[in-house]
């Protein structure tokens, strides 16, 4: 991630960060975006954040 | 003053002095609030030290004892919690100016649970803001200080329940561990800590960091002190969403079963990338005497191992999403570390986070498939041992690569216990991570591994 894009990214998301630790934060996003950005999302099996139901628990309580 | 000696007993010592008679908990419980008073000064340790709560609950305890009550090994055993932590009436500040008047109405599922077992609460335990800010100087809750070395970290962000266990200043704590809060407090400050399943304990009435990632867990100067503590922690709570109805064991008895014929894997990639050579030695050593006791040891594979680091991505898009609101409309009382590393997680997209989310089913497949071919993982705990606060404060300093975050993301139990010290007199610690609810192998193997070595019975000169 270079600095213009975090600071683009900073513009969407209407937040401010002090100029003299922009580059600590686009470490910190570069290292945590890392082995997102190396994924073929495609070879990935579907997953599905939904909720499920799992019929011990929702008799009584919640269903999650 | 009482001896030394008795600030580093175990539960089991202890119980056994407690129910002969031979100390009363008043007595203990003085004698440790005297200790507190004399050492947290310089350690920071403490954030409030309940004393008239302390000595409301020994007494409470010593009249169990008088009615020939011995049934919880708890009884009487002076505790401190985390400052995240609720505690009905006693103030909780997560180490936050946000919370800095909070005094809750209730006490958290872990706190009553362990209250309930008769634990002696001698105070809440400081914590890194909101679990994650490390605190700069200046910071309205100054840091803890590791015990082996004033200078230097004791980890985060369970700090003070490391320091305060190092210490001889509680007999057992509880930690908080995201990405490795429990385990790095354990590592830098030469105690065992649990990070249980996910589900295992219960999370109520705990401050947020990020619910996918956060679990509740037992610190201790003992690998059986741990499994004490998360026998009367463990358990379903309806309150808590991800909290499991899986059937508690007895963790225990088990404990000297050995390890003859255990599998133990090695998972050499990323763990060992920057590794500190005396971790590394350290590290080795401790399988050549898991191999001694009978256990055999292999190297294994985990193909998805490096798509570990996008645990950061779930964690820094959940605290934004929890604290947003503060963040946007009170930013001032958030810590300046914190406060940036939070906002970066408004800088995630939605698609990166279901990415790494997918990343994170991948690496749950990969873990389990390796957890089919042996009983336990080992790894080193952290690849480093406690940094100095000068290193911390440097402004180029970043967050470290982690060792403990790829089991929060794939929520298996993982415990780290001592396994060295480096030339210059700092604790080193192996981890030791099982398959899903199987806290009682990886228990096992860290208390067999624990007891065939004399790491633990080390402790600071304070």
């Amino acid at each position: 991630m270079t600095l213009e894009e975090l600071r683009n990214r900073m513009k969407a998301a209407r937040v401010e960060i002090a100029e003299n630790r922009l580059e600590v934060v686009r470490r910190l996003l570069t290292d945590a975006l890392r082995p997102i950005q190396a994924m073929d999302s495609r070879a990935h099996r579907p997953l599905e954040p939904a909720v499920t139901f799992d019929a011990v628990r929702s008799r009584g309580d919640r269903g999650q | 003053m009482a001896s030394e000696e008795l600030f580093y007993a175990t539960i089991r010592d202890v119980g056994a002095r407690l129910r002969r008679r031979a100390i009363s908990p008043v007595e203990l419980t003085r004698a440790h609030l005297e200790r507190i008073e004399r050492l947290d000064p310089k350690l920071h340790a403490f954030v409030t030290v309940t004393a008239d709560r302390a000595l409301a609950d020994a007494k409470g305890a010593e009249a169990a004892l008088g009615r020939g009550d011995i049934s919880s090994p708890l009884l009487g055993i002076p505790i401190g919690y985390k400052d995240i932590y609720a505690t009905r009436g006693i103030l909780t500040t997560g180490g936050s100016a946000l919370l800095a008047d909070w005094i809750p109405d209730e006490d958290s599922t872990c706190v009553t649970r362990l209250q309930r077992a008769g634990a002696v609460m001698l105070g809440k335990l400081i914590t890194h803001e909101f679990a994650f800010g490390i605190q700069f100087p200046g910071h309205r809750y100054p840091p803890a200080r590791n015990p082996w070395d004033l200078e230097r970290m004791p980890g985060g962000s369970s700090s003070g329940s490391g320091a305060a266990l190092a210490a001889g200043m509680a007999f057992v704590t509880l930690g908080s561990d995201t990405g490795g809060s429990i385990r790095g407090p354990a590592s830098f400050c030469g105690i065992a800590g649990l990070k249980p399943t996910y589900g295992r304990c219960s999370r109520t009435g705990v401050l947020t960091l990020s619910w996918t990632l956060d679990h509740t867990g037992p610190m201790a100067r003992t690998v059986e002190d741990c499994a004490y503590l998360l026998q009367a922690l463990a358990g379903y709570d309806a309150t808590d969403p991800a909290s499991s109805r899986e059937p508690v064991p007895d963790y225990v008895a088990p404990l000297g079963r050995g390890v003859r014929g255990l599998r133990v894997g090695v998972v050499r990639e990323y763990f060992f990338e920057g590794i500190d050579p005396e971790v590394e030695k350290a590290f080795e050593q401790a399988l050549a005497t898991l191999r001694q006791l009978g256990a055999s040891v292999e190297d294994v594979q985990i193909a998805s191992i490096q798509s570990s680091g996008a645990f950061m991505a779930i964690l820094l898009a959940e605290a934004f999403a929890y604290h947003e609101r503060d963040l946007r409309e009170r930013p001032e009382l958030f810590g300046e570390l914190l406060r940036e590393r939070m906002l970066a997680g408004a800088l995630i997209t939605g698609s990166e986070y279901v990415q790494a989310q997918r990343l994170r089913a991948r690496l749950q497949s990969d873990m389990g498939a390796a957890l089919k071919r042996v009983d336990v993982l080992a790894t080193p705990t952290s690849p480093k041992p406690a940094p100095t606060f000068a290193t911390v404060y440097d402004p180029e300093y970043g967050f470290p690569r982690s060792n403990t975050g790829p089991f929060n993301m794939t929520g298996l139990p993982a415990l780290a216990v001592p396994c060295g010290f480096t030339a210059s007199g700092l604790p080193i610690s192996i981890q030791i991570t099982g398959r899903p609810f199987d806290e009682t192998t990886v228990l096992r193997v860290g208390h067999t591994y624990e007891q065939a070595t004399d790491w633990h019975k080390r402790h600071p000169a304070l």
